[in-house]
């Protein structure tokens, strides 16, 4: 079986060097609500992401992952600790980290169209570079014959291929996924599952993929990065680069089934007192 | 837990030593602020007055209109024309709030009930109702009958279709637990939808309040009669600018007051509501 | 096109019983004159009512729209630029809870008995619910709306105008909506109260001088108005927002 190269990185890595992927170092957060006490999102976090990886980043409701996205993402000020980005800080948001988001975020007043050629239309692209951009990415997520659809037309599957190659087309060098399949039913995940991880391989880019589905961080990443319960550490980084097989063979493996027993069971006694604080 | 709201403004990192600084000073703005903004229209008003900026007969220096209010409040006209016009707005409230109510649940329960004021509502709601105003006086006097019966009325629309989509709106779950629990309709009704429809019913009733509010003022100012809304365009008539200023403060610290009673009665009403205990 | 018949046909017969109930002479002539009276009065008077409508109609739109122009702008700088929303924000909070008619006696007082008063009334009154509901609006849009936005190298100004404005758009066509109804109000309360013209002063004239029917006329006329006002807006804001399902 030819192997489709799953980490191309290993080809451009010698290239480029060491500047390239994301360094997280120290970074603490602490949320501080108008009233009421703070409370402590994250804890000295740090972690390097190299480039064109997929990287997930495991934990229960509440441990933070989200906020580690929107900082890398630059969504949110850094408050202690930094956070490089291609060799540079990271001090707003910017276009060479594209997000994807649980709830599409979708701009509902425009079409499929219009929301894929927002982006390129922010990149000063000239018009028609722009439509022929936006007519590849929309074919590529298998949406052609929509384009003239409002959001409220679509199922979810649909929205989130709609988000995904609205943050494609503007070609980031990061991709930073907010559990992007977490509002889809769960056969639609499994379908978009094999279908990122299909685009991923036709154009590799640094991923940083928040998720709580222990199975579905094991299958789509080369690194797992598990976090505890509030306030959220890193609690281990687990290796679950696999051989390349198709998505339900890959299932069924032994190598496959052991690496997220062990992972459960790391996310499991996080998930145990992520849930007793809630009632606090 | 909430995403830390950064609607406009930027999201640089802000320098770690300077952020508890910067934030201490942003907490005593938001706490002074209102009352600074506040302060100094006080002061600009009362030297604009005092300097005679605007005709000394239109605008009357703040502490004028202060010294006259408590006049009124010692000499107890305030007293007389507040209670008549409140009396004539809770009359008016009462009126509409049964009246409506008990039709709202009416029209959604007997079709033809509802079809007979169906086109009424629809035609009435969005129609000036005091341009009837000269009818009600043919028809009820020329004295507090038509003043309370025209706010009445102009309120009862509100009321009528808020109560109508609550009870309706009310979920047919609940409903059928109470009937195989053994409820009969008329227990149904009065303690299940009623209870249900609670929340929507008292938002209309906190609309409906102020509508008989403005109502009655205007009808006074447009038959006479005593109370805020006449006294107040006697002043205008003379030019009595303390006068005016005094109604409009009056009627601000009363419509506040009646307002917040509002809100009090309702969390009492709605203890068990979630929106209730979301503040706890 | 029937189910719309249908749906009216109350209407139709709350006019019947009006026309037999008077014709029979159940109800006084005084107190309610003849449906048919009215019908022919709306005929003789359809002059007077267009001209004093019209009247009413060109100053109220104009303190509306007037209304409609700077509370939007003012409620979505207020949500987005902290500075203004400090300064204006108390300012809100004071009048909010103060019926807007509460402001007839002042306009009155300051700015006479003309055009220009009723005008500045209705801009006043109109400009609190379009403020508030504009800022709620803006400042309820989904984050991750603005911050897609952001991530995809929008300016802040971008950001304002071409994402949360847009997004705010049902919110404050709601606000609008009812500011509609509103200015209706504060017109013909205004129009009673400084009785020189306009449609309120026409009704109320007729009726001190006993024309009955042509009263009824009038509030016909007015009420008519209002509610097909309010319909247009509807059919407007559904064009509007015909992305939403």
């Amino acid at each position: 079986m030819s192997s489709v190269a799953r980490s191309p990185r290993d080809l451009s890595d010698q290239a480029q060097g060491a500047s390239g992927g994301i360094t997280i170092a120290g970074v603490n957060y602490e949320y501080r609500p108008p009233r009421g006490r703070p409370v402590l999102a994250l804890d000295r976090i740090s972690l390097e992401v190299a480039e064109r990886e997929f990287i997930a980043v495991l934990g229960p409701s509440g441990c933070g992952k989200s906020t580690l996205l929107y900082l890398v993402g630059g969504f949110m000020p850094l408050q202690q600790g930094t956070i490089a980005v291609n060799g540079r800080s990271v001090t707003g948001p910017g276009p060479d980290r594209g997000i994807v988001f649980q709830n599409f975020a979708l701009f509902p007043w425009k079409t499929v169209r219009d929301n894929v050629l927002y982006g390129l239309e922010k990149q000063r692209l000239p018009k028609s570079a722009r439509e022929e951009i936006a007519q590849h990415y929309i074919d590529m997520v298998h949406l052609s014959g929509f384009e003239d659809s409002y959001p409220s037309q679509l199922s979810g599957g649909m929205k989130q291929r709609v988000a995904i190659a609205r943050t494609l087309a503007i070609k980031p060098d990061t991709l930073l996924m907010d559990e992007p399949f977490g509002a889809l039913d769960a056969q639609t995940r499994s379908l978009m599952q094999e279908e990122l991880l299909a685009i991923w391989n036709q154009s590799p880019t640094t991923v940083v993929f928040v998720t709580h589905d222990v199975r579905e961080a094991v299958l789509l990443a080369d690194r797992v990065a598990v976090m505890t319960a509030r306030p959220g550490r890193l609690k281990e980084i687990v290796d679950t680069k696999m051989d390349d097989l198709p998505q339900d063979e890959i299932m069924k493996t032994r190598a496959f089934l052991d690496k997220v027993d062990y992972t459960w069971n790391l996310v499991r006694e996080e998930a145990i007192a992520a849930d007793s604080k809630k009632g606090r | 837990m909430a995403l830390a709201p950064q609607i406009g403004g930027s999201t640089a990192a802000a320098p770690p030593g300077a952020s508890r600084a910067g934030s201490l000073l942003r907490l005593a703005f938001d706490r002074v602020g209102p009352f600074l903004t506040l302060g100094s229209l006080l002061i600009a008003w009362e030297l604009a007055a005092r300097l005679e900026l605007v005709m000394a007969f239109l605008l009357p220096p703040a502490s004028g209109v202060a010294m006259r209010i408590f006049q009124d409040l010692f000499t107890g006209r305030l007293a007389y024309d507040i209670g008549i016009t409140l009396y004539r707005a809770i009359s008016a409230f009462s009126i509409a709030a049964i009246g409506g109510i008990t039709l709202g649940i009416l029209i959604s329960r007997v079709a033809a009930i509802r079809w007979f004021f169906d086109p009424l509502l629809s035609i009435g709601l969005p129609m000036p109702k005091v341009a009837l105003l000269p009818i009600f006086m043919l028809w009820f006097g020329l004295f507090d009958a038509s003043k309370v019966l025209m706010a009445a009325f102009s309120a009862s629309f509100q009321i009528v279709v808020t109560t109508w989509a609550a009870t309706r709106g009310v979920e047919r779950e609940l409903v059928w637990s109470a009937r195989s629990l053994g409820a009969s309709e008329r227990e149904i009704l009065r303690e299940v939808v009623f209870r249900a429809a609670m929340p929507q019913i008292l938002t209309g009733l906190q609309i409906a309040m102020p509508v008989c509010m403005i109502v009655v003022l205007v009808t006074e100012m447009i038959m006479g009669g005593q109370g805020l809304g006449d006294s107040m365009l006697r002043s205008a008539r003379y030019v009595d600018s303390p006068g005016v200023f005094a109604g409009i403060v009056e009627i601000g610290l009363i419509g506040f007051g009646v307002m917040k009673i509002m809100e009090v009665l309702r969390r009492r009403l709605l203890a068990w509501h979630q929106e209730t205990q979301k503040d706890q | 096109m029937i189910a719309t018949l249908w749906r009216f046909t109350p209407l139709l017969i709350l006019a019947i019983v009006w026309e037999a109930a008077t014709w029979m002479g159940l109800i006084s002539e005084f107190a309610l004159p003849r449906f048919s009276n009215v019908v022919a009065s709306l005929g003789t008077l359809v002059q007077e009512l267009a001209y004093q409508a019209g009247r009413s109609m060109l100053r109220g739109g104009v303190g509306f729209l007037g209304a409609v122009v700077v509370g939007v702008l003012a409620g979505v700088l207020m949500a987005w630029y902290r500075p203004v929303r400090i300064l204006v924000d108390p300012l809100m909070r004071c009048l909010y809870p103060m019926p807007k008619s509460a402001l007839i006696p002042l306009t009155i007082m300051w700015i006479g008995l003309g055009d220009a008063s009723k005008m500045t009334l209705i801009f006043i009154g109109c400009l609190l619910p379009i403020v508030l509901s504009s800022y709620n609006a803006a400042r309820g849009v989904d984050k991750v709306l603005l911050w897609s936005a952001r991530g995809m190298g929008a300016t802040e100004r971008e950001v304002l105008w071409e994402i949360a404005v847009p997004a705010s758009l049902p919110e404050i066509l709601s606000g609008i909506r009812i500011s509609l109804a509103l200015s209706f109000i504060l017109m013909v309360s205004a129009e009673m109260i400084i009785a020189n013209n306009g449609i309120g002063y026409l009704i109320s004239v007729l009726g001190e001088g006993g024309d009955y029917s042509g009263m009824f006329a009038g509030v016909i006329t007015i009420s008519a108005i209002g509610f097909f006002a309010d319909r247009c807006f509807v059919m407007l804001m559904n064009r509007a927002l015909a992305w939403r399902e």
